[in-house]
């Protein structure tokens, strides 16, 4: 074995990256052993351990670098809940994947996102003009002054043929329940969430500067989002970059609206539908109640529980980047997810984020599952009986 | 004084269904006794207060209590030691639920049973307490963290302490420290140490004589009348019991070499770096500069089979004490440590987190195979396995600490010179350690009257050896009070009896001088026992080692002992029914048999259990008593031994099988069967296994056919 | 010490108030014990064996009942809490209730009240997992000696039945819970500690997988007197368990449950190890642990422990611990640091070490003492009141019992005058 020389400088640029919490973890492999890696098998499964990492970062070291070892990290936050010494896991990642995005070796499937970030101000290489196209033939409000809520729309939804699905019944079910929403158009980007997760902190900051500079100067107070990512961000990141607006996943609104029966659901039975939490929606923003009271109001439903569910939740398998890159089918945890659906007997799984949607559609269509199991969006259930 | 011997039968709990109680009454008219009642609830209050107008009445003044278990209702029959003589006969356990009722068998036990009661009432003596040890002034020996606060404690109870240190000032090794570990939640911060004010104290209260300077010359006498001779003309002190709180030293650095201390200026050990914060100056020793990377070895001679096998508990906390000492004195320092298991118990788990948060960087490895080498540029290259990792690392350090161990301050000087006949220091357990060795009664020591606190005990910190020192006065306290009354300390507290000892029998063969576990007996020059009654913890283990059969007690003798075992009936050989004598330790095979009973599992009828003291206390010539009588087998159940023993006397279970294997090999010599002997090791959790144990021996009894003596 | 003196109360009948309670009035002081359950000795009364020596806490006990027994200067209550105190140090007074046993001192633990009642009620000596008839003794060692019937048949014929089966009118149904003032110079607060509740840790499937069981229930599966008799069975079908194990850090050293240190259940799965290993001779032992905490003198018995090759010890944080239905053994996962590699054993039973809460945590006297955090007492008792053993840190026996001793002459230096 190779005796390893210890860099001391370079783990304190990592803590200054925003890993500032990695001294703190005592090496104790509970992050490891509760990954979803895991529960697959494959490259990432063999070389990615956060727990590991980590400690290459505590002491300097070199040999994470690559896309199915520190960039496998989903951040889907199980680690972080259990870490018994309050490590945020997720920032280490973060700052240690910033150390290499500030040189340029961030793995190359991402080099062409970051160049259309930069670019179109969004991940999916679409040109600007066409942000809005999903909008065709709906007329939607643009947002203004009189306007109670800008709704965003997640890039995914914007420009992704199946997603835009989710932006146009967000839409429907915001109509119906009479809430007064508006949209800015093609001069919003990218929230920024998942890049700032890869690592590119520079990127981040030039998309969340351009947004808020948007939004303020449009005079948002409050914020309808579709992804739970942009939600996320939207709360938790911008308000020290002086983004500071009140933000709700589109779930909530509705579920207020269902509450107060603005909005009743009828129509044919929809049968079993399990819910899939997306990682953002519940470990990151609490939100486990809210879908599961749609599911529940929906006509002749029955909510059936993951084995995994809520704070247990399992991943999808595209946050922290990991949408944007490929893993190998038998590897995916959207498989796993898929066969728990089946297990507790759902014909529908349903869930809300446009990345769930993503890959838990793409496994099932692989899996040749999708004539027993449609994979759905909260927004689409409701507004498929309005 | 003139016995008046009262017999009362209870026939309740399923005794009377099992007994004929008019047999059983005239078996204490054949001895004699004339009071002799039954009654089917004695424990009663109809029941109770026949017994107790006879006691008022002073009828009685010897009470037989043959009914249930004298574990139970002991409330009930709480007669003054003084003026009465108390005997439970247990009928219930170890008769009427164990054995088959209205069976002959089961009443000649019962039967035996009473005579043996009636008879150990009868070869017993009010107690006649040894009241000649009144000093109450406790002696402290070390003026650190422990000897202080035993000091303050037991003054501040109303005690007289001597206070005895060898330095020039109090304070011990926590006044050469710089801070001390968090004391207060959230247990993040190192504190000032509290010393001044803790010597001030101590200086102001008039009932504590400090003597610095001091160490002790020799120890003479006994608890209640100690006479203490200070060294360089500190005068003789008469107390009646002693602290012991001399403290630990730092295991011997340059015995770790292969740490590279000795060789290279920079590798300094924890005690230095006190020294070093103490003074404010953190540095190089080569180079007197102000290091930027410092390294931690921790069990640096400890958890190590060439070195200190035990953990020295502290050391860990104290690395994370002084890895803060370096970020205080330069945030920039990077600080390492290498361990083996981070051990910061209980809320240390907080400083801990505290440290990493500091950013110290910790490495997990086998620290004893940690190289250490020359660096570049003066530094030192410290080379080790990182097992979190999974590979080796190499660091350049500029300084290297060496957390070394503690040992025990008694580990090459007796410190107290007792003048005992088994020597001048308190016994150790292990590494030198005078610790207890029992988890349940944790100031044991093997000397009566010292106490042992502080890290001479066992390594602790701080906090903890304060504590420590406050329990250890309570003990010394404690002893003196119940010397002063002529009681026994535990396990036996409150015991009025202590050894006689018929001196002009003695052949000076010193058996019970050395097999005493407390060092009870002194010599004079020809070797005569000169007993100090006052260390005497009543077990009777010399009792057992003397073939003179000299030594007794009031309530405890051979003659007693070898009566009852002669009192029992033994049938002739033709009626087949053998005899087994079980002589078996109070403390635990006796309430074991008693949970045979409550269990109402059976056992063979031929046994009749005698309770002793301890196992050690057996005298061969009982074995004689009861083979010559034609016992067929004698059963003996002590507390298990070897190094975890469990004998609440030390050796007496030990000593009882050393003495059985010597009577075997007579036996074997006289072609009597050494197999009618045997020792069983009993918890008192065996119980499930006594009658299994019985059911073999009688078989194998049975095997070897009647004691050819019988009959004799 | 005379009659003059104050009494001293010791609250908690465990072994460190037992301790503090007998090395007090052994030094001349009136004590008085209050204590919760039906019998004293608390959570030591449950363990089979203590570390190292491996020997039965019963031992001890009996010694410290005997201490009890013969020294007058000591009464106790059982059933009995402290509802509130007031007054200063030298002079509290304490309102104490003492809860109906039913059953007076006439009773002798004869057991015929036991052998005609039919009712059962889960055994609470066994942390639930057997039953125990309603007119009960509460373990074979109890003291004192006494038998209780259960509130639960109060009221009913069952009780009336069991009241005419004995012949020495023990049984009192018409008994109320009683409350008075006692008059005390020092208190010493020694309620001890309650296993951390491992249904909290969701992930290691306790009260999930009827196989995952608490390190305090695993004693009473080891012990004689235990629901299995001392065998180590597993729960769901009474199988002889061949492989246990252990999971460290069960709550403890994790800021999501206790922060702290329990400080003793590394010294307990070890020796909890031996119990497995002890029974069946082809059994094996897991522990898994971040750091083995076996402090001075206990590194001796880690030592002798490791040297079993069947015990392995495996430096790792269970994070999964699943039940295959089929045969009802339990997977446990987690990472193996030191091997580099993942841990994926099969095992019949897992035991999670579950750490220590105060009794303080729940249950704090309103007066005088400060708190952690966590629920620990702080300071030594610089009042009248003074706390002992495990509400001021984690402590294992001999420490609790060392720090009771040093409580029993802080109390005397209050309510003794001298």
């Amino acid at each position: 074995m190779e005796t390893k020389i210890p860099f001391l400088e370079v783990s304190d640029a990592i803590v200054m990256s925003g890993a500032e919490s990695l001294y703190w973890c005592m090496q104790c492999g509970l992050c490891t052993g509760s990954c979803p890696w895991r529960l697959v098998s494959g490259e990432a499964s063999e070389q990615f351990n956060v727990r590991l990492v980590q400690r290459m970062g505590q002491l300097g070291l070199e040999g994470f670098e690559s896309e199915n070892c520190l960039f496998a990290c989903t951040t889907c936050r199980t680690c972080v809940d259990r870490c018994p010494r309050g490590v945020d896991i997720i920032s280490n990642v973060r700052g240690m994947r910033s150390m290499l995005a500030e040189v340029g070796t961030i793995p190359a499937s991402l080099k062409p996102i970051v160049g259309s970030l930069h670019s179109q101000g969004n991940p999916w290489s679409g040109s600007r003009e066409k942000r809005t196209e999903w909008t065709e033939g709906l007329d939607i409000p643009t947002f203004s002054a009189d306007t109670e809520y800008f709704l965003f729309v997640c890039c995914t939804s914007c420009y992704d043929i199946r997603s835009r699905k989710i932006a146009k019944s967000v839409v429907k079910a915001l109509r119906a329940a009479g809430i007064s929403f508006g949209i800015i158009g093609n001069e919003e980007s990218c929230c920024g969430e998942s890049i700032r997760k890869v690592g590119d902190e520079a990127l981040f900051q030039k998309l969340a500067e351009s947004n808020i500079n948007l939004y303020n100067g449009k005079g948002v107070k409050k914020i309808i989002v579709t992804s739970p990512h942009c939600l996320y961000t939207f709360k938790n990141e911008y308000p020290e970059l002086g983004g500071k607006w009140e933000v709700y996943h589109y779930t909530e609104v509705l579920a207020d609206a269902m509450k107060s029966g603005k909005i009743k659901p009828s129509g044919d039975s929809i049968g079993r539908v399990a819910l899939h939490d997306p990682c953002y929606l519940g470990r990151h923003n609490d939100i486990y109640d809210q879908p599961r009271e749609l599911i529940e109001s929906l006509p002749g439903s029955e909510l059936c529980e993951l084995s995994r569910n809520r704070k247990n939740s399992l991943c999808c398998g595209g946050g922290g980047g990991r949408v944007w890159m490929e893993t190998k089918a038998g590897e995916r945890f959207a498989e796993l997810r898929i066969a728990e659906a089946l297990d507790a007997g759902a014909n529908i799984l349903a869930t809300a984020c446009p990345y769930c949607i993503t890959m838990l559609e793409d496994s099932c269509n692989v899996m040749g599952k999708s004539d027993q199991l449609k994979v759905m969006d909260l927004s689409e259930l409701v507004a498929e009986k309005l | 004084m003139d016995q008046n011997i009262g017999v009362y039968m209870c026939s309740g709990c399923g005794i009377g269904e099992a007994i004929d109680f008019d047999a059983l009454s005239s078996v204490a008219e054949e001895i004699g006794v004339s009071r002799i009642v039954s009654h089917e609830c004695l424990c009663g209050s109809e029941g109770a207060k026949i017994v107790k107008d006879d006691v008022a009445s002073g009828s009685v003044n010897c009470v037989v209590l043959c009914a249930c278990s004298g574990r139970v209702k002991s409330e009930v029959f709480a007669f003054d030691p003084m003026q009465t003589i108390t005997e439970r006969v247990n009928l219930r356990e170890h008769v009427a639920w164990c054995q088959p009722a209205g069976n002959e068998d089961t009443q000649a036990m019962a039967e035996d049973y009473v005579r043996m009661g009636i008879i150990r009432v009868q070869k017993s003596t009010l107690p006649t307490p040894y009241q000649e040890a009144l000093e109450k002034t406790l002696l402290v020996v070390g003026g650190g963290a422990a000897g202080m606060q035993a000091a303050l404690d037991a003054a501040k109870a109303g005690y007289s302490v001597k206070l005895v240190e060898k330095e020039a000032e109090l304070g011990g090794q926590m006044a050469k420290w710089h801070k001390c570990l968090p004391l207060h939640p959230p247990y993040h911060d190192i504190e000032e140490i509290q010393i001044s004010s803790t010597i001030q104290d101590i200086e102001n209260l008039q009932n504590i004589e400090v003597f610095k300077n001091s160490t002790i010359q020799k120890i003479s006498g006994a608890p209640g009348m100690f006479d203490v001779v200070l060294n360089n003309g500190g005068g003789t002190h008469r107390v009646g019991s002693i602290v012991l709180a001399a403290g630990w030293t730092p295991y011997d650095a340059s015995k770790l070499q292969h740490l590279g201390f000795e060789k290279f200026p920079d590798v300094v050990t924890n005690v230095k770096v006190e020294e070093m914060a103490k003074v404010g100056s953190l540095t190089c020793p080569s180079d007197g500069k102000v290091p930027s990377v410092v390294a931690f070895v921790q069990c640096a001679g400890s958890r190590d089979p060439e070195h200190l096998q035990y953990c020295s508990a502290v050391c860990c906390r104290v690395s994370l004490k002084q890895a803060l000492y370096f970020k205080e004195q330069n945030e920039e320092t990077k600080v390492v440590i290498f361990y083996k298991d981070m051990r910061t118990p209980e809320q240390a788990e907080e400083f801990y987190k505290k440290v990493q948060k500091e950013g110290v960087i910790f490495v997990k490895t086998d620290t004893s195979k940690i190289s250490v080498s020359e660096g570049s540029e003066m530094k030192l290259s410290v080379e080790a396995m990182d097992e979190l990792l999974g590979e080796p690392i190499q660091m350049e350090v500029d300084m290297l600490v060496l957390a070394t161990g503690m040992q025990p301050a008694v580990l090459d000087d007796p410190i107290l010179n007792l003048e005992y006949r088994q020597g001048p220091a308190l016994p150790a357990l292990k590494y030198g350690f005078p610790d207890s060795h029992f988890v349940c009664f944790p100031y044991e020591t093997r000397r009566t009257g010292i106490y042992t606190a502080g890290c001479v005990r066992q390594p602790m910190t701080c906090t903890r050896s304060k504590s420590d020192g406050t329990g250890a006065a309570l003990k010394a306290i404690q002893c003196v009070e119940l010397t002063s009354q002529g009681k026994a300390v535990h396990p036996r507290a409150g015991d009025l009896s202590y050894p006689s000892l018929f001196i002009q029998r003695c052949t000076q063969c010193k058996r019970c001088t050395e097999e005493c576990p407390f060092g009870m007996y002194n010599e004079d020059i020809k070797g005569t026992p000169l007993p100090h009654p006052t260390r005497c913890r009543r077990c009777a283990i010399c009792m057992g080692s003397c073939p003179e059969r000299i030594i007794s007690f009031n309530n405890y003798s051979i003659d007693m002992i070898g009566s009852m075992i002669k009192s029992i009936s033994v049938p002739e050989e033709y009626e087949e029914k053998p005899r087994i004598i079980g002589l078996i330790c109070e403390n635990d095979a006796f309430p074991a048999v008693d949970m045979v009973g409550l269990n109402k599992l059976q056992y063979p009828p031929w046994v009749r259990f005698i309770p002793l003291r301890c196992l050690g206390s057996i005298n061969l010539v009982w074995i004689a008593d009861a083979l010559s009588k034609g016992v067929d087998g004698i059963v003996l159940f002590g507390c298990k031994f070897g190094d975890d023993y469990q004998c609440h006397f030390i050796q007496g279970s030990e000593l009882a099988d050393t003495r059985m294997t010597k009577i075997k090999e007579t036996l074997d010599r006289l072609v009597l069967e050494s197999d009618r002997i045997r020792l069983e090791q009993i918890s008192i959790d065996d119980y499930y296994r006594i009658p299994q144990i019985l059911e073999e021996f009688t078989s194998k009894l049975e095997e070897l056919g009647p004691n050819p003596y019988k009959g004799f | 010490m005379g009659d003059e003196d104050q009494k001293i109360l010791v609250v908690g009948g465990g072994i460190s108030g037992i301790t503090a309670a007998v090395e007090a009035a052994e030094t001349g002081a009136n004590v008085v014990i209050v204590e919760r359950n039906p019998f004293l000795g608390g959570r030591v009364a449950q363990l089979n064996q203590y570390f190292p020596k491996l020997c039965p806490p019963t031992c001890g006990l009996e010694i410290n009942f005997r201490r009890i027994k013969n020294n007058p200067k000591i009464s106790f209550y059982t059933q009995a809490e402290v509802l509130s105190i007031s007054g200063k140090p030298g002079a509290y007074s304490v309102s104490v209730r003492v809860n109906p046993r039913f059953v007076n001192d006439n009773c002798t633990a004869c057991g015929k009240c036991a052998e005609v009642c039919e009712t059962t009620v889960p055994n609470e000596i066994n942390y639930g997992m057997d039953t125990v008839k309603a007119a009960y003794l509460p373990h074979q060692m109890a003291y004192p000696f006494k038998y209780v019937l259960a509130s639960d048949i109060i009221g009913t014929d069952e009780a009336i039945k069991c009241s005419e089966a004995c012949p020495y009118n023990a049984i009192d149904l018409d008994m109320k819970a009683e409350t008075f003032d006692l008059e005390v110079g020092a208190i010493i607060w020694a309620t001890g500690w309650d296993p951390y509740e491992a249904e909290k840790i969701g992930y290691l499937g306790f009260g999930r997988f009827p196989n995952v069981v608490t390190s305090v229930m695993f004693e009473r599966l080891a012990a004689a007197n235990g629901p299995t008799g001392g065998k180590i069975l597993r729960p769901s079908d009474g199988k002889e368990a061949k492989t246990v194990a252990f999971v460290q850090c069960a709550g403890s050293r994790d800021e999501n449950h206790l922060a702290y240190c329990s400080g003793v259940c590394c010294l307990a799965s070890l020796k909890q190890a031996t119990y497995i290993r002890e029974r069946v001779p082809d059994s094996k032992a897991f522990i898994y642990y971040i750091d083995v905490r076996a402090m001075g003198k206990y590194e001796d018995f880690y030592t002798k422990v490791q040297q079993d090759e069947n015990v392995s010890l495996v430096k790792s944080k269970i994070a999964r611990v699943s039940e295959d239905k089929e045969s009802g053994g339990l997977m446990v996962e987690g990472e193996d640091i030191s091997a580099g590699s993942r841990v994926r054993q099969v095992v019949d039973i897992v035991v999670l070490a579950v750490g220590m809460r105060p009794g303080t945590a729940k249950i704090k006297p309103d007066m005088e003492m400060a708190y952690d955090d966590f629920g620990f007492v702080t300071g030594s008792g610089e009042s009248g009141i003074i706390p002992a053993g495990c509400v001021k840190a984690p402590m294992e026996v001999a420490a609790s019992l060392q720090d009771a001793t040093a409580a029993a002459l802080k109390a005397i230096q209050v309510a003794v005058r001298r």
